[in-house]
């Protein structure tokens, strides 16, 4: 018998966090942020495959990279975003996840409730993550930027 | 504000805007009630006690899974509010949803004490020895209603249907954590497997969500910290507490000690 289908469920609904917690926003960016990582890397494989074909193989890739021109950098600031976010809020993650750390320990429920699992710790955390990974992007973009001479 | 809009998903996936007019003190449920009364009997939506101990009013209010009967109009600062069944469900009709595979995955976690003479269980005139401190380790655990908002809420429910979800998890936790319990190899199967506690990914929307600080979140993180110990260092079959003889009737009088924290006055928290 075919199971009826579930009321907005799958990828979409899954990574809409308006109206949650900071965390589930974190979960959304962590997830956006692991698959840029994945086509990065599998573009960077490609890239560096092309050495084994050839000097001009090589000089060909460079050239397609090169005409897109700052876009180029832009897709770097990008993949370097991507990868601090990821890294930071990973550790966080693993803290939680692998530690219990961050979590607070049981307690008796007294109304107002405020789960401990997404208490200060947590969001202190959280936001310094965003902070620190938001300063060193915009340090990034700089660097880029220079590095086209535009800066 | 006076006039208040419902904007209400039925069965067809259509929304239906209903006005209504704002009353003091008013909440999601009363409005629903009001409508069904006065304006569209035909509406389905399901409830039961109004008090938020049930559990039987979940829906997603402004986006958000929460029981109808413990939000006040008044605290969405909205003139309209939308109205959707819970999400990861079936829908049977309107805003009531098929609850039948959570409380599945619920029994699957076989939430109830285990021990392995069930003899001894069930037809003993002594009782088993718990402390205040090893109650204080599973008792918020113990409070959930089943409302089902924490399986609404979970990302990663939305994505694997198979995933036993926090509700589950926090139940099994809530007696693996249990001294007297015994039944940890009849629930790690399930817990240590693609669609259990390794599963999660610590959005915290289940503990977000949950009407009575049961925190699934933290339950299903010390889960999986109890998973991975026992497993590494293979000490899963512990055994449970023992049986103890009741204490006798004047043992209070002669000095016994109280427990460590007063259920009634939360001062655990407090501490």
């Amino acid at each position: 018998m075919k199971e009826a289908r579930r009321y907005k469920s799958g990828l979409i609904p899954s990574l809409n966090p308006l109206g949650f917690n900071v965390e589930r926003w974190s979960y959304t960016l962590h997830r956006a942020t692991g698959v840029i990582l994945i086509g990065y890397l599998a573009a960077h494989i490609f890239e560096t495959f092309q050495l084994g074909a050839g000097s001009a193989a090589w000089a060909n890739t460079m050239a397609a990279l090169h005409s897109l021109g700052p876009f180029e950098m832009v897709g770097l600031w990008v993949v370097a975003g991507s990868a601090l976010y990821h890294g930071a809020n990973g550790i966080r993650l693993i803290l939680n996840e692998m530690f219990g750390k961050l979590m607070g320990k049981p307690i008796l429920p007294v109304y107002p409730y405020s789960p401990t699992s997404l208490g200060r710790n947590q969001r202190v955390a959280v936001w310094t993550i965003t902070g620190t990974v938001l300063a060193l992007w915009v340090w990034a973009g700089f660097y880029l930027l220079a590095g086209l001479g535009i800066v | 504000m006076d006039k208040l809009t419902l904007k209400v998903t039925r069965t067809d996936g259509g929304h239906v805007s209903y006005g209504l007019r704002y009353r003091k003190g008013m909440t999601v449920l009363d409005a629903l009630t009001e409508i069904r009364e006065k304006l569209d009997s035909t509406l389905g939506y399901r409830h039961s006690c109004r008090m938020g101990i049930c559990g039987s009013c979940g829906m997603t209010i402004d986006g958000i899974p929460r029981l109808a009967c413990q939000t006040q109009i008044s605290s969405l600062n909205k003139d309209t509010i939308s109205v959707e069944p819970l999400h990861n469900m079936t829908v049977v009709k309107d805003l009531v949803v098929d609850i039948s595979a959570f409380f599945r995955l619920h029994a699957s976690m076989k939430p109830y004490l285990i021990r392995k003479d069930i003899e001894e269980r069930d037809h003993s005139e002594r009782e088993y020895r718990v402390l205040p401190e090893e109650v204080s380790k599973f008792l918020q655990f113990d409070y959930c209603i089943m409302c089902s908002l924490c399986y609404a809420a979970c990302p990663t429910a939305a994505l694997d249907p198979m995933y036993t979800g926090p509700q589950a998890i926090t139940q099994a936790y809530r007696y693996i954590a249990d001294p007297r319990d015994e039944g940890w190899k009849q629930r790690i199967d399930l817990l240590d497997s693609s669609h259990g506690v390794w599963r999660c990914h610590a959005a915290g929307a289940c503990s977000f969500v949950c009407p009575k600080d049961v925190d699934p979140a933290k339950a299903i993180q010390m889960a999986r910290m109890e998973v991975l110990k026992r497993q590494l260092l293979r000490r899963g079959g512990r055994a449970g507490a023992q049986l103890v003889p009741p204490p006798s009737p004047g043992a209070a009088k002669q000095g016994a000690k109280p427990p460590p924290f007063d259920m009634g006055q939360g001062s655990v928290k407090n501490q």
